[in-house]
């Protein structure tokens, strides 16, 4: 598996790449907060939201395309709200079509409703991805430990951080195996030996767990995984906070 | 599953943090009081393997495919606890690096996917111990378990956009009941096979819950 997988693009170099891992958590998170609590018909605090994302997004150097396809993740939810859309409350009639036997009016209500939630679901991914798109899994759990985030959650995190590439890459190579030999079959039999690889997979990683756990012991692993990059505030995390947050705060002031 | 930011309004994502947030802490003590230092590398290895397994996709009706959620799995081979540990650092790792289920929205995702699917499923296996004990009540009960964590988990899922008046409940409710009612036939028997087979492998680990 390539590594790359994870953490794609934090390796670049930005400013937004150079901040401090808890600066961008903590940005990603008020930004997040104030678009979830913007009322829905402020539109023009909205456009604020996005021409603050999408700077930052071009700051940092993502490619466009990348981040488009990443956002995608939250289009099954959007159909599903969209589905809704002509059973919600009645209201002002946008526009009513017969389907077979079936009226189907939308109302300007609903239509809210789903432009609302689209608008606030994309504007919140894209702070998303350019936090995990800039920063290094290693170092956001570092900053998270430091932001109060208990230290055994971020061990086991950090863990499994490790261990994903071993076991995706055995997956992948069971996946292989079963291809290979495999010429389909009834589903109720593909799902029976999907379920086989599954348990060979536990029975695999619960036993490297216990060899890990084995493994450490033998070198005196204390509570604590030390290293060497320190992480530190900067002058620029300083001026990034006090840009970012003025410009949160006057949205939600101004277009109140 | 994996509710995205926006489609829950915040109070109910604030309500979600801290009921997530007061249920890890607490699994993290009954955890460490179980298994000490052991705790943190097969936790992660065993989340690193639930994110592994739901990898591995299964053809459905046409041409769409799913995969299994392991929710119930890591609860019923491991106690709830444990189960709520994983599933939540697996939701972590899916929120930060693929943008699966949003950042605000985690603290719901952890109370649909980790906290209500792991006890759904735990208490669903260990009450099916009061109709025998032979092999196949055990591959109906995870079978049953299965199911009923991910149906349950989706109920819960409806009432919270419902209530974030996202949609109304009357449609949400039997619609998302019945997509994973659906599903929840593959995770049952997938999980009821890896429960096969690892009783015919290692027996020895069907017992760890009680360890």
């Amino acid at each position: 598996m390539k590594h790359s997988f994870i953490d794609k693009y934090s390796d670049l170099d930005s400013l937004i790449h150079r901040l401090d891992p808890r600066t961008k958590f903590i940005a990603s998170l008020v930004f997040i907060i104030s678009v979830v609590l913007t009322p829905t018909s402020n539109w023009r605090a909205f456009a604020l939201h996005l021409c603050l994302v999408t700077s930052l997004l071009i700051i940092a150097k993502l490619p466009p395309f990348y981040v488009l396809k990443r956002s995608l993740v939250i289009f099954p939810f959007v159909l599903l709200v969209a589905v809704f859309i002509p059973f919600l409350k009645p209201g002002e009639i946008a526009g009513s079509y017969n389907i077979w036997l079936w009226q189907v009016s939308v109302t300007y209500a609903g239509l809210l409703i789903l432009a609302n939630v689209a608008v606030k679901a994309w504007l919140c991914i894209f702070s998303l991805i350019l936090l995990s798109a800039t920063t290094k899994l290693v170092d956001l759990l570092k900053g998270l430990k430091q932001l109060g985030i208990p230290k055994v959650i971020i061990l086991i995190l950090s863990f499994m951080y490790r261990y994903i590439f071993v076991l995706v890459d055995e997956a992948m190579r069971m996946r292989q195996a079963r291809d290979s030999r495999s010429f389909g079959g009834g589903r109720l039999r593909q799902l029976k030996t999907l379920g086989n690889m599954i348990g060979t997979l536990f029975i695999r990683s619960y036993e490297r767990g216990e060899s890990i756990y084995a493994a450490m012991l033998c070198r005196g692993f204390g509570d604590e995984i030390r290293s060497l990059r320190q992480l530190g505030f900067k002058r620029i995390d300083a001026s990034f906070g006090v840009a970012f947050g003025l410009v949160i705060i006057s949205s939600a002031i101004i277009f109140w | 599953m994996h509710i995205p930011d926006g489609f829950i309004s915040a109070p109910v994502a604030a309500v979600g943090c801290v009921v997530a947030g007061g249920s890890v802490a607490y699994a993290v003590k009954a955890t460490k009081k179980k298994m000490g230092e052991k705790q943190i590398p097969l936790m992660g290895v065993l989340a690193a393997f639930i994110f592994a397994a739901q990898m591995l996709n299964f053809p459905i009706a046409g041409g769409t495919s799913g995969h299994f959620v392991g929710a119930a799995l890591a609860a019923i081979l491991l106690g709830p606890w444990r189960g709520i540990l994983i599933m939540t650092c697996v939701l972590v790792v899916q929120c930060l690096i693929f943008q699966d289920g949003g950042l605000f929205a985690l603290g719901v995702n952890i109370l649909n996917m980790g906290i209500i699917a792991s006890f759904v499923a735990y208490y669903i296996y260990r009450g099916s111990a009061l109709f025998g004990e032979g092999r196949k009540r055990k591959l109906i009960g995870g079978g049953l378990a299965a199911w009923f964590s991910v149906v349950i988990a989706s109920v819960a899922c409806a009432f919270e956009l419902a209530i974030s008046g996202t949609v109304p409940l009357k449609i949400a409710l039997p619609v998302m009941a019945g997509i994973h009612a659906l599903i929840g036939i593959g995770e049952g028997l997938i999980t009821a096979a890896v429960l096969n087979l690892i009783m015919a492998t290692r027996a020895d680990l069907l017992e760890l819950q009680k360890a």
